[in-house]
């Protein structure tokens, strides 16, 4: 029995070995292809011109091979490129992708040894023999030989979303510390850890956070103090180990110390230090640093390198794309930004081109901003900005592949490289480019199809018409929504009253979440909405403070232009003048007035060319004035009474269905605004259509 | 003679310690090549009397003559100063502007650390003081270690490298604290363990403790240079501590010590500590019982630098007086006032005003003690300090006396160069409004549509009960 066991135990254990080493095979073969074509594409080798048309062949992982004459082969599996471009993959030079969130920091001993740092002596045998144990291994923040690999976790939704957003390939960067680890280059594919990656390890990492509660180093002072003793102890033994080495005889062996022996190969420069710093000083700092150790720099963030560029020579800069914007709702009693900040938010997308003028090596990093997708985006920006097109596509690829030694493996289209690509219909910094394929390691990866096209891309922008069942029966409700970035703003009106929806996000998969007053049989309360938006409906759960949870559903009355395939025109409605009668009707309004959300009602009679009616809104019901309707869409003026005194205000649009959409133009601003027709007034106008 | 051998050999020290940074990076800039020429001043040289309608010449870099009908070369900056007052640059021996931290607090003994890492050339304070005829600063670790981090001494040249702020040859220094900061009496956190030392007692054990360890550390690395000389193949060299380096030099005689402390028996306590381990504190700074004291701090050699009227803000400083400057300096103290603040560093003329009201000092007394008094008491007196030909030209115009409340800086100069301009400034005003106005249309300065965070609240004043060593702001910004 026990024999028994023991033989099922071990063939288990064979067997388990067995699937593991076939692992990445079966994953080659699962979808039982490997060899894919795309043709008659716009293709940027990066390493050599554009080829206008040609093919790129891919087998087992590899670019097999590339250019105008080139033929796809009769087992490959052909994607018709036609209007497509083909770029190498987007790299991202220094991220967090993969790395699992540590475990809670250890807790931090202090006791009576607090007038010698951590990183004081231990006491000495003989004066000269000193140990060479300065360090504890486990001191917190200090971990030079953590390496990212080991914390590499596959798959997850941070992937899948920079893989959507075109990304194929990048440095994955321990998460926390001063000496944080050694990062691994890697592929944003694979079914394991060991398959993502494609270098490791490229290079230490330091950031110059001071540590908190209460350990040695809590200040930056202390943080250039900690890092050199630290790169001083690692040169003694490294010194001592070689003295050592010589003639172990008569010599106390040096105390050996996995952190200091990590750090030998920096000394040696044989491993890069990617140093995060920002603005001026800290690049300096972090230069000075390198310089005083002989290390082999690279700056990361880099906002303020344009100012350095004399000191930088050829110290190369993994620049963040992350570019900074005023987060901080307009309040009268707050204080004005500095003028530094207001510079630096606007200076941020110059940097690049600035940089290259200067002819400073550098490529693109996404620096941990929150939606993934305003990488390309902002890439596009350096390019308004004064980056040539084609060193911007450099610092997404081949410039980041050299700068993290992997430019003979990665960066461009050239045979026997990796196959990572990235396909795009439209130019890839084209605001209306759409990403249609992703290749990584020769596999074609599943994009997520709601990812927006473009960032601000207001998938939530749109009227709603929402049932909401808090309980007891459905309730119709109109929700207006307008979506700009990450942000979303609105309103509902309906059974629950009037109110402006709070709180509201919105992330790439279309979650969206936000609260509002509602009132319920005369009491109000709040409640908490949260759902998902496929295409044109909205679904999710309502839930009210102590009430029981609801759920609601919902359509947007029209179709959402940025949530409609690119490559369907017949989504798109013809552009010829509705047929009189069209705008006739009543239509919800929902416009910006400041920060706010304002509802109106709107109430046309179109006769032929000829528009007249009234607007309500809180500033009053006025008429309406000079109103036309033609091919180009309508206008009216009109005049309200604003804080005491009368404006007049020119109303322009267009109607689609029975959305409109346009501009208010007054003396004292300007806004946009959206309008419904209700669905039953809507459906009159379809069929008068 | 003596005077031009000393600046010759300060040159050749400068010189060795600045070949390191400045070989491999920015080159040093060339002295200012324009020539500058004040004439019909009021010259108050402080070291040599205060001398009506004459002229100074500033050449570069140096004050070149001091005289009456100077002659300018072409080309020269001529000032009519007819009515105004011209006086050195005042030097503020306790600062912590433009650091981005001040106080290394997680050890009771924090000498590896280093202000001059983290040096901030933009801080806005530093136009400010230019503003207030401040020239050069002391640039001081905070006071929450019995020992602190290493010091700078810089001028003030606003807008420069940070390499060119560094005031070359002047005599490198650390942060000493005693009393109620290092034994943190009042800078518990409660979410910490309360760190060694809690008591006085526990302040005089670190120093102590401290230097057995550095003298220790000399003994170690003494052996071994002795061994090599011997020959001995194979040695190991003991570890470089970078925390135990400043005590030895302190031990040399090649660092000064700058003490923050309050009262007349811990004064006492330091100057026993240096007498048993053999060396000298260079200023003991705040010194609120100084004049207690004074005979005791005049035989060790050491200079003060205090606060003018300012006191009662804690428990320690309740036995401060005003006259502390006017006691000790009859005592033969060399008295400096300094400001421990951005705010107070604008306004020392009045500082030093205030000392003619409290001890019936001279005009010369008072202003040395914001210029000669400071230069000496970090080593920089042979370069600046006072009017006198072949010193620094940091020379400040003031439109009145900078004895009084009514006067104001018109231009201050550092090596000849303008660093503070009045007239510049007021007409660069518009410009800078016209550019907010401009960056705030711009779309990354726009406030969100909706759900932006709230804006942070503005920064408060010191209250004024505490001086900047009690004002706890999170830990990397404590004074």
């Amino acid at each position: 029995m026990r024999n028994r066991l023991l033989l099922t135990a071990s063939a288990l254990a064979i067997f388990a070995a067995l699937v593991s080493q076939i692992g990445p095979i079966s994953r080659a073969q699962s979808s039982g292809i490997d060899t894919y074509a795309i043709t008659n594409a716009r293709i940027f080798p990066v390493s050599g011109p554009v080829i206008e048309k040609g093919t790129v062949v891919i087998r087992r992982g590899l670019i097999a091979a590339v250019g105008s004459q080139v033929v796809a082969p009769a087992d490959a599996r052909v994607i018709d490129g036609t209007g497509l471009s083909v770029y190498p993959g987007v790299i991202d030079a220094n991220t967090t992708l993969g790395i699992s969130q540590p475990p809670a920091a250890p807790a931090i001993l202090v006791t009576r040894a607090t007038t010698t740092p951590p990183v004081g002596p231990t006491p000495a045998p003989s004066p000269i023999l000193a140990s060479a144990a300065f360090y504890s291994a486990a001191h917190p923040g200090f971990q030079p030989e953590a390496l990212a690999v080991d914390s590499i976790q596959p798959g997850g939704t941070a992937i899948e979303a920079a893989r959507s957003a075109g990304i194929t390939a990048a440095l994955a960067v321990p998460r926390e510390g001063i000496l944080a680890g050694q990062s691994a280059f890697i592929n944003l594919a694979g079914e394991t850890s060991q398959q993502m990656i494609v270098r490791s390890p490229v290079a230490l990492h330091v950031g110059f956070t001071p540590l908190r509660g209460g350990g040695y180093p809590g200040s930056l002072m202390g943080v250039f103090s900690a890092l050199r003793q630290m790169l001083l102890d690692a040169g003694r033994l490294r010194e001592a180990n070689q003295i050592y080495a010589r003639s172990p005889r008569g010599s106390r062996r040096p105390e050996q110390d996995k952190s200091l022996v990590a750090l030998f190969p920096v000394l040696a420069r044989e491993l890069p230090v990617v140093m995060q710093a920002n603005s001026e000083r800290e690049i300096r700092r972090a230069l000075d640093l390198a310089e005083e150790f002989k290390l082999r720099v690279i700056i990361s963030g880099g906002a303020d390198s344009w100012k350095v560029t004399d000191r930088l020579g050829d110290v190369p800069v993994l620049l963040s794309l992350n570019f900074p914007k005023r987060t901080t709702a307009q309040m009268a009693e707050a204080d004005p930004d500095p003028l530094r900040v207001l510079r630096e938010r606007v200076e941020a997308p110059r940097t690049a081109g600035r940089l290259s003028a200067a002819r400073v090596r550098f490529a693109f990093q996404s620096g941990a901003m929150t939606n993934i997708a305003d990488y390309l985006a902002n890439a596009a920006k350096t390019i308004q900005n004064g980056l040539s097109r084609d060193e911007a596509l450099r610092a997404l690829t081949i410039n980041a592949a050299e700068i993290l030694g992997v430019s003979d493996r990665l960066g461009s289209i050239e045979v026997g490289k990796i196959a990572n690509l990235t396909v795009t219909r439209g130019d890839l910094f084209d605001r209306n480019a759409r990403i249609t394929h992703v290749f990584i390691d020769g596999e074609p990866v599943d994009l997520k199809p709601a990812a927006p096209d473009a960032p601000g891309a207001g998938r939530a922008t749109g009227t709603w018409t929402l049932n909401v069942n808090l309980g007891e029966s459905d309730q119709s409700v109109t929700l207006a929504m307008q979506q700009e970035g990450e942000t979303v703003r609105g309103s509902i009106q309906g059974a629950f009253g009037s109110a402006q929806i709070a709180n509201a996000s919105i992330n790439t998969a279309g979650e969206l979440r936000f609260t509002v007053p509602v009132t319920v049989g005369g009491q109000t309360t709040e409640a908490t909405f949260s759902g998902t938006i496929t295409g044109n409906t909205l679904r999710g759960t309502a839930q009210t403070v102590g009430g029981s949870p609801g759920t609601f559903t919902g359509t947007r009355a029209g179709a959402n232009p940025a949530a409609t395939p690119a490559a369907i025109p017949a989504a798109t409605p013809p552009a010829t003048p509705p047929m009189s009668g069209s705008l006739s009707g009543v239509w919800t309004l929902s416009l910006a007035v400041g920060a706010n959300m304002v509802s109106g009602t709107l109430t046309l009679a179109q006769q032929s060319a000829t528009l007249s009616g009234t607007l309500q809104s809180p500033f009053g019901t006025t008429e309406l004035t000079n109103g036309t309707m033609g091919a180009n869409g309508f206008s009216f003026t009109t005049s309200a009474e604003v804080s005491g005194r009368v404006v007049e205000m020119t109303i322009t649009g267009t109607v689609t269905g029975n959305q409109m959409s346009g501009t208010i133009n007054s003396e004292i601003g300007s806004t946009t605004f959206t309008g419904t027709k209700p669905q039953g007034s809507a459906r009159a106008h379809l069929s008068a259509w | 003679m003596k005077g031009l051998l000393a600046i010759i050999l300060l040159f050749a020290i400068t010189s060795v310690a600045q070949t390191a940074r400045a070989q491999t990076s920015q080159q040093r800039r060339e002295p200012e090549a324009q020539e500058t020429l004040i004439r019909n001043a009021t010259i108050i040289t402080v070291s040599h009397g205060t001398l009506e309608n004459s002229d100074i010449l500033l050449r570069r870099g140096k004050i070149a003559a001091i005289g009456q009908n100077l002659k300018a070369g072409a080309g020269a900056r001529v000032i009519d100063a007819s009515g105004k007052f011209v006086m050195p640059g005042i030097i503020d021996c306790h600062s912590h502007s433009m650091l981005d931290a001040i106080n290394e607090l997680t050890l009771s003994v924090t000498s590896m650390a280093r202000t001059r890492d983290v040096l901030n050339p933009n801080d806005p304070d530093l136009y400010r003081e230019l503003a207030g005829g401040t020239t050069t600063l002391n640039l001081l670790h905070g006071s929450g270690n019995a020992i602190g981090g290493l010091n700078t001494v810089v001028k003030i040249k606003y807008g420069r490298p940070i390499e060119e702020f560094i005031f070359p040859g002047a005599m490198p220094g650390i942060k000493f604290a005693l009393g109620e900061n290092p034994k943190r009496s009042n800078l518990q956190i409660a979410t910490q363990p309360r760190r060694y030392p809690a008591t006085r007692m526990g302040v005089e054990e670190v120093i102590r403790e401290a230097f057995t360890r550095a003298r220790d550390y000399k003994a170690e690395w003494d052996e071994y240079h002795a061994a090599q000389k011997r020959g001995d193949k194979n040695l190991i060299p003991p570890r470089k501590n970078l925390q135990l380096e400043p005590l030895v030099e302190v031990l040399e005689g090649k660092r000064y010590v700058h003490s923050h402390c309050y009262r007349a028996d811990e004064i006492l306590m330091l100057i026993g500590i240096a007498n048993d381990f053999g060396f000298k504190i260079r200023t003991f700074q705040h010194a609120l019982e100084g004049y207690k004291v004074a005979k005791e701090i005049a035989q060790h050699g050491a200079g003060a630098s205090i606060f003018a009227d300012f006191w009662g803000y804690k428990m320690e400083a309740y036995d401060a007086i005003p006259y502390n400057a006017a006691v000790m300096t009859r005592a033969g103290v060399n008295v400096s006032l300094n400001s421990d603040s951005d705010e107070r560093a604008r306004r020392l003329n009045i500082e030093a005003a205030k000392m003619i009201k409290f001890g019936d000092m001279t005009e010369e007394q008072a202003l040395k003690m914001i210029t000669m008094n400071p230069a000496w008491q970090l080593g920089i007196q042979d370069r600046v300090g006072s009017l006198d030909v072949g010193k620094d030209a940091d020379v400040v115009i003031w439109n009145g006396h900078p004895l009084s409340v009514y006067s104001r800086v018109d231009t201050t100069f550092i090596d000849g160069e303008i660093f503070f301009d009045r007239e510049k400034d007021l007409a660069g005003r518009a410009g800078i409004l016209r550019e907010r106005a401009q960056l705030e249309q711009a779309e990354p300065n726009r406030p969100p549509a909706q759900g932006g965070t709230s804006p942070a609240t503005p920064r408060g004043r010191r209250p004024a009960y505490l001086d900047d060593d009690d004002v706890w702001d999170g830990g990397n910004n404590q004074r």
